[in-house]
C-alpha cells in the first residue's frame, strides 16, 4: 500500500468515526491488551462511566466470543483454553452513538442456532432481558458453551437498541458464513 | 489449610483467601479466558474448607471492578457455597464493593443479597474508584 492509499484509508475511517478496528487472530493476551488500548481511549473521550462500562463490557464479550467462537481456528477446536481463532471487531460513532461491530466464521449449521438465541433479545424490554439473564445465571450452561450462555445476554442488557445480527455468504465457501453481531450503546 | 493467593493479571482478579483468618479477597477486573478453569480451583479449595467450618465467622471482601459474563455465572456458584455454610451455622459477612456509578455490579450484589438471605450482605458504593 503506497502513502496514498494509506492516508485515503485512515481519512475513510476517520470521516467514518471509527474510533477502533483489530483484524486478525484473537487470544487471551490480544484481547487483554485491546482492552488496555479501549480504557485508555475511552478515559480520554470524556463519556460518562456508565457508557464506557457498557462499551468495555461489550468489547469482552464480542471478542472472547471469538475465541472461543470463531470457526477459523489456529488451535485444536477441542481446545477449551489458550485458543487462538480469527475475528475482527470495530467500535465507531454513529448518529450520536457508540456502535461495536464484530465478525468471524461460522459453521452455515450454526446459522439456526445463533438466530433462535439472538433474536429473541431484538424484541425484549430491558426488564425482560434482565429477567432472562437471571434465569440464565441460575442454569446450568448450555454443554456446548465454553462461557455462561449468558454473552449474549449481556450484549443486549448494555446495548440501548436491539442487537443486530446478520449472516454472509462466504465466496467458495459454501459451508461457512461470516457471522456479523452489532451492540448500540 | 494452606491460605490461597493468586496474583492478580491484567484479565484476573487476586484471590488472596486467608482460610487461617476467615478473610476471603477477591480484587481487581475477572474476564479470563475460561472462567471455569480458572475458579474451578478456588471454588473446590473454598468447598472443602467450608466444609470444616462450624460457627465461624468468615469475611468475604468482594471488589471487583469489572466481571464478564462467564464469570459471572461461576461467582453465583462462589456465593452459593458461602450461603450454604452460613445456613449451616456460620456467620458470613459478605462485603460488596462497587463503584458509586456502577450500576451493573450493584445490581448483581443486590441479586446475591435476595438469592443468598443467609449472608450478611453488606454493600459498599465506592466514589471514583
Amino acid at each position: 500500500m503506497i502513502y496514498q492509499q494509506y492516508r485515503d484509508f485512515c481519512e475513510a475511517a476517520r470521516q467514518r468515526h471509527v474510533i477502533f478496528y483489530y483484524v486478525g487472530y484473537f487470544s487471551q493476551h490480544i484481547v487483554g491488551a485491546m482492552a488496555d488500548a479501549l480504557k485508555l481511549r475511552l478515559e480520554v473521550s470524556g463519556l460518562a462511566g456508565p457508557t464506557r462500562r457498557k462499551l468495555f463490557s461489550s468489547f469482552v464479550e464480542m471478542a472472547q466470543n471469538i475465541i472461543h467462537y470463531s470457526d477459523d481456528s489456529l488451535t485444536p477446536p477441542d481446545l477449551d483454553n489458550h485458543e487462538v481463532r480469527h475475528g475482527s471487531v470495530c467500535i465507531g460513532i454513529e448518529n450520536d452513538q457508540y456502535y461495536l461491530l464484530c465478525a468471524n466464521p461460522i459453521k452455515r449449521g450454526l446459522e439456526a442456532t445463533l438466530r433462535q438465541t439472538v433474536e429473541p433479545l431484538r424484541t425484549m424490554t430491558l426488564e425482560e432481558i434482565k429477567q432472562a439473564y437471571k434465569e440464565a445465571l441460575r442454569s446450568e450452561s448450555p454443554v456446548d458453551s465454553k462461557g455462561a450462555g449468558v454473552g449474549f445476554l449481556t450484549m443486549a442488557r448494555d446495548a440501548s437498541e436491539p442487537l443486530e445480527f446478520e449472516f454472509v455468504p462466504m465466496p467458495g465457501e459454501p459451508d461457512r458464513s461470516m457471522f456479523y453481531i452489532k451492540a448500540i450503546i | 489449610m494452606d491460605d490461597l493467593y493468586i496474583a492478580a493479571t491484567p484479565t484476573s482478579p487476586e484471590v488472596d483467601f486467608r482460610f487461617s483468618q476467615n478473610v476471603l479477597s477477591l480484587k481487581g477486573e475477572s474476564y479470563p479466558e475460561n472462567a471455569a478453569a480458572f475458579y474451578s480451583e478456588v471454588i473446590t479449595q473454598v468447598r472443602s474448607w467450608l466444609a470444616s467450618c462450624q460457627g465461624q465467622h468468615i469475611v468475604v471482601n468482594v471488589a471487583l471492578a469489572y466481571f464478564n459474563s462467564s464469570s459471572t455465572k461461576v461467582l453465583f456458584n462462589l456465593f452459593d457455597a458461602f450461603n450454604q455454610a452460613a445456613m449451616m451455622g456460620n456467620q458470613v459477612t459478605l462485603n460488596w464493593y462497587h463503584d458509586e456509578e456502577d450500576d451493573t455490579i450493584l445490581e448483581f450484589g443486590q441479586e446475591l443479597h435476595d438469592d443468598f438471605g443467609a449472608l450478611d450482605f453488606h454493600d459498599h458504593a465506592l466514589s471514583g474508584a
